[in-house]
């Protein structure tokens, strides 16, 4: 199992979010968890990446623990493991976050030769067939601001894929797409998932969420519903 | 004409300590400010607050007083920091203030840069240094430029308060011709020395922008 989620609980300021979340998702496969805004689906994907420390619960990436619960005490990941479970985690945020001042092609190389310490050359390389395969091919020099909002989102995938994570996590793929540029997003989660790459996908569309996933699950008021 | 350059030789001389302090203070007071302002956006309660009594005190109450303070106060409290040479006081007074006022500007830059920034850097695995050099810092100075442009020209201005402790810049140079011959042609030729500085500041600062522009 390349994600395992059991029992996670999250509360902001007295607001219960999260309730005893639990669910999982292998490789290749890919889980949506749909539900309205304000569900506590973005919470539950901050939960997972560390963004935001769990209150209590077991989160499991890869045989790594985010935060583990033992004789009824939360353990949470230090600094190390934590970047050591981001490696195998790659993330697509809803509004994207490309780095603004970066050409596209340097937004995707930037932790392959600052993080990762492979050569420039060797980097772009990857890089540039990544884009390829996405559909970026002569857009490397382009600015983010110069892409619509699916190249912008398919610059964000590379950026996220280029480390070969092994769960690629999606926020809202679909909320600043077209109907036709989502389509192509459907297959473009579809082969990553072919690779082995197992993802999780977080929406409130459903129709969108129904076409891409192998697994729907609906999150209500910070809870798995059952069925 | 013949008088001004008769009198241009003179002014001209003082332009070094007009230099000399403009560069002094933009080289240490831009690295002072950006660490002060990483002291204001600080997660520490008390280094926030630190910090802004700083800024509060020193953007507070003018630079003369502050450079009095500087030259007559600290001796007058045992503290002999540079002998009897003034301009190392200068100096310390223009530097602690402007850095006070960068850091204001570089705070404000610092966090109008988006949370998801930092997020997403850290999720790809960069530390908190190559976070700040490679990502936050490059939009920071571009957010930022147009003020920090603004300030620099304040402070070309601002050079000509050095007179206050008798060091012969271009103003006060001005000021002594212009007593002895009784015109006001010096302070004229003072003028338009200011206005050609500013003006050659103002392109590179136009070049400088132009150079870290990118859409947002």
């Amino acid at each position: 199992m390349l994600l395992s989620v059991e029992g996670l609980c999250k509360a902001f300021k007295g607001t219960q979010v999260l309730n005893q979340v639990s669910f999982s998702v292998d490789a290749g496969e890919i889980v949506s968890l749909l539900g309205q805004s304000g569900a506590g689906k973005t919470t539950i994907l901050r939960c997972i990446t560390g963004l935001e420390r769990a209150d209590s619960g077991t989160i499991c990436v890869d045989g790594r623990y985010v935060c583990r619960e033992q004789n009824g005490v939360t353990l949470q990941a230090g600094k190390r493991e934590l970047f050591a479970i981001r490696q195998s985690l790659g993330m697509v945020f809803q509004s994207y976050h490309l780095f603004p001042h970066l050409t596209v092609l340097r937004n995707v190389t930037l932790a392959l030769t600052d993080v990762h310490g492979m050569p420039k050359k060797e980097a772009e390389e990857t890089a540039e067939a990544m884009l390829q395969s996405l559909g970026l091919a002569g857009k490397e020099k382009q600015m983010p601001y110069e892409l619509s909002g699916g190249q912008k989102q398919r610059v964000a995938i590379a950026r996220a894929c280029v480390v070969n994570p092994k769960l690629l996590c999606f926020d809202e793929p679909t909320a600043a797409l077209d109907p036709e540029t989502t389509d192509e997003m459907v297959h473009v989660i579809r082969r990553l998932a072919g690779q082995g790459m197992g993802i999780l996908i977080i929406s409130h569309d459903m129709p969108f969420v129904e076409k891409v996933s192998d697994r729907v699950l609906r999150v209500q008021a910070g809870a798995i519903c059952p069925g | 004409m013949a008088y001004v350059i008769q009198i241009l030789p003179q002014i001209l001389d003082g332009l070094g300590i007009t230099f000399g302090t403009f560069a002094v203070t933009l080289v240490f007071s831009l690295p002072l400010g950006a660490l002060i302002s990483l002291g204001r956006v600080s997660r520490n309660q008390v280094v926030r607050s630190v910090f802004g009594v700083y800024t509060w005190v020193l953007r507070g109450t003018p630079l003369l007083l502050q450079m009095f303070f500087i030259f007559f106060g600290l001796p007058a409290i045992g503290v002999q920091l540079f002998g009897r040479m003034r301009l190392p006081y200068v100096y310390l007074a223009f530097v602690l203030n402007y850095a006070a006022y960068f850091a204001e500007i570089f705070r404000s830059g610092i966090q109008s840069v988006e949370k998801g920034q930092r997020e997403a850097a850290r999720l790809l695995g960069f530390s908190s240094w190559q976070m700040n050099v490679k990502i936050i810092w490059p939009q920071v100075l571009k957010k930022t430029l147009p003020s920090l442009g603004n300030e620099v020209i304040s402070l070309v201005k601002d050079t000509s308060l050095v007179y206050a402790l008798g060091l012969s810049e271009i103003f006060k140079i001005a000021r002594s011709i212009s007593t002895r011959d009784v015109t006001i042609a010096p302070y004229l030729v003072v003028g338009v020395i200011y206005l050609v500085i500013t003006a050659v500041i103002t392109q590179l600062l136009k070049m400088a922008e132009k150079k870290v522009y990118y859409e947002e």
